[in-house]
């Protein structure tokens, strides 16, 4: 195992905790029925998941990337 | 239907929480594809569910009068005079009960929830971050507009065929004279007056 495999797989850890915090935020906004639920889920829930969505992304443009010795 | 984005969401979480545990899962192909289900697809989907069901939900009468200073204008929609604008409309069913006042304060225009959405952020951080206001204080910015009540009325027959309506129906459409104008339908949240008010019970 390299060091970007163990980059790759410390960004998905990432990604997948962000998405989990973030759907266990939404789940808390859908049963509160509070106008500050909407704030929740907007503000926190929202960010959360698009953060771990876009980690994720990134976690797959580094798997697509050749190695840097490989280059020119 | 929001049982189903439940299931949703949590399905998305126990496939989140396979990689947080086994990220090594990724290097078979089939794998590959589970993740950028439950990485990508699935909770972008829950992102989409969310947000519609949050929208339709704040156009509930009971997520308005939530917030402390809607609450008396959530009591005048019982009071017991026929006088009254809004309480008609509601006892009546003549705007659906269960988003009253949505039906009477929505910007009907293409960029009109969006607007809505952020007016409501606003009370929000005037509620816990600034001065709430005072509930008799609260004006609608720029003026109630006939185009609320004209959605629904221009082209109905009792509308249309009152001699009063017809005489000046050019002045209403173009929002120069109020539908509220003093004389005409002028009573409307008297939330002032809240307390001598006599209410209707709903049997239901």
């Amino acid at each position: 195992m390299n060091l970007s495999e163990i980059g790759i797989r410390r960004l998905l850890q990432v990604s997948s905790a962000l998405v989990i915090v973030g759907l266990a935020l939404e789940i808390v906004s859908l049963l509160w029925f509070h106008p500050l639920s909407f704030v929740l889920f907007a503000f926190v829930a929202a960010s959360l998941i698009g953060l771990g969505v876009l980690v994720y992304l990134a976690s797959l443009a580094f798997a697509g990337a050749p190695p840097a010795d490989n280059r020119n | 239907m929001i049982g189903i984005l439940i299931c949703q969401i949590v399905l998305s979480i126990v496939l989140a929480s396979i990689f947080l545990i086994r990220p090594s899962l990724t290097s078979a192909t089939g794998w590959k594809i589970v993740a950028f289900i439950g990485l990508c697809v699935l909770p972008a989907l829950c992102l989409v569910g969310g947000m519609n069901t949050h929208v339709q939900r704040s156009e509930q009468t009971r997520f308005c009068v939530s917030c402390h200073v809607m609450i008396p204008y959530g009591q005048s929609l019982y009071v017991d005079d026929p006088n009254h604008i809004p309480a008609q409309h509601f006892q009546n069913h003549r705007v659906p009960a269960d988003t009253a006042c949505h039906s009477c304060h929505a910007d009907y225009t293409i960029y009109g929830p969006l607007n809505d959405k952020l007016q409501g952020l606003k009370r929000i951080y005037m509620q816990y971050v600034s001065t709430p206001p005072d509930p008799a204080a609260i004006r609608i910015a720029g003026g109630f507009k006939n185009a609320q009540c004209l959605h629904c009325h221009l082209g109905a027959r009792s509308f249309e065929e009152n001699p009063v309506h017809a005489a000046m129906m050019d002045s209403l459409k173009s929002n120069q004279t109020s539908c509220l104008t003093s004389g005409c339908h002028d009573t409307a949240h008297d939330i002032a007056n809240l307390s001598h008010a006599k209410f209707w019970r709903s049997t239901q």
